[in-house]
C-alpha cells in the first residue's frame, strides 16, 4: 500500500511507527510532530527520521507556530503547506493514518 | 500565614493539548485568589519548565497568525511582566539541543524587569521543595 502517516506528537508513537511497513511511505510531521524535524535530542536526529525508504514532510504553519523556521529543518525533511499536503494525500498515497 | 508559594511545573510541549497553556494562565491568575485569603497574606507563584515543557519557551512563535490564539511565548512574557519568576531547566534545553538564543530570556519590549532564570534541575528541585503546593502540567 501507499501510506501517508501523520505524526502529531513528540513522544509515545514509536511502537506503532517503527513496525509500520508500506510499499511507499510518507511521514507528514504536524502539530507537535514538527519537533522531529528540528530538534537534535542528545545531538542526534530524531529516530523518526531513520525510517528506511520513507519520505518526510513537515507542515510550515505548525513549524512557525512553535517558533521555528524552514531554515532549521533537517535536510531529510521537505517543508510543505496545507495545500501541498492535500495534493500529497490525493495524488501520491492511497491511505492515510494518524499516529 | 504570610506568603503562600505555588510552583507550576510544565513538562509537556505547547499547543497539542491545552495542558501547558493552563499552567501559564493559572499561574498568571493565581494571585487573584488572594481575595479569599486573610489580609496581608499573599500568593507567590513560580512557573517552571522542565522536560519537553522547555519547548514552550521557544521564541518567535506565530500562534496568532496560524491558530488565532495567544502564543505561549506571550503568556510567558506576561508572567515576567507581573514579576512572576519563570524558570527553565538548562539540562533539558541542552538535551533537546536548544540554546539560550532560541528561547525567551526577557520581556523588555513589554516593560518587564524580571528575566527568565536558566536553572539546573538541582536548583529546580530545591525550589520545588520550598513550595508547599506543586502543580504539574
Amino acid at each position: 500500500m501507499k501510506l501517508a502517516v501523520f505524526l502529531s506528537d513528540l513522544r509515545r508513537t514509536e511502537d506503532t511507527y517503527e513496525r509500520l511497513k508500506a510499499e511507499k511511505l510518507g511521514v507528514i510531521l504536524v502539530e507537535n510532530g514538527i519537533y522531529h524535524a528540528v530538534m537534535k535530542e542528545g545531538g542526534k536526529d530524531s529516530p523518526v527520521l531513520n525510517k528506511a525508504g520513507a519520505s518526510f514532510y513537515v507542515l510550515s504553519e505548525d513549524l512557525e507556530t512553535r517558533g521555528f523556521t524552514s531554515a532549521q529543518v533537517n535536510p531529510k525533511v521537505k517543508v510543505v503547506n496545507y495545500g501541498d499536503i492535500v495534493d500529497l494525500i490525493m495524488n501520491d498515497y492511497e491511505k492515510t493514518a494518524w499516529l | 500565614m504570610g506568603a503562600l508559594k505555588l510552583c507550576f511545573v510544565v513538562q509537556r510541549p505547547p499547543y497539542k493539548s491545552e495542558n501547558a497553556r493552563l499552567a501559564l494562565t493559572h499561574s498568571i491568575s493565581s494571585q487573584t485568589a488572594e481575595i479569599h485569603l486573610d489580609d496581608g497574606d499573599t500568593i507567590v507563584p513560580t512557573l517552571i519548565f522542565v522536560g519537553d515543557g522547555v519547548l514552550n519557551a521557544v521564541k518567535n512563535q506565530q500562534a496568532m497568525k496560524h491558530y488565532g490564539v495567544t502564543s505561549t511565548e506571550n503568556h510567558i512574557k506576561n508572567g515576567l511582566l507581573i514579576d512572576m519568576p519563570v524558570w527553565i531547566c538548562k539540562e533539558d534545553m541542552q538535551r533537546l539541543g536548544l540554546t539560550e538564543a532560541q528561547v525567551i530570556t526577557d520581556a523588555e519590549e513589554m516593560g518587564a524587569e524580571l528575566k527568565m532564570k536558566f536553572a539546573s534541575f538541582d536548583e529546580i528541585q530545591k525550589e520545588m521543595e520550598a513550595c508547599p503546593h506543586l502543580l504539574f502540567f
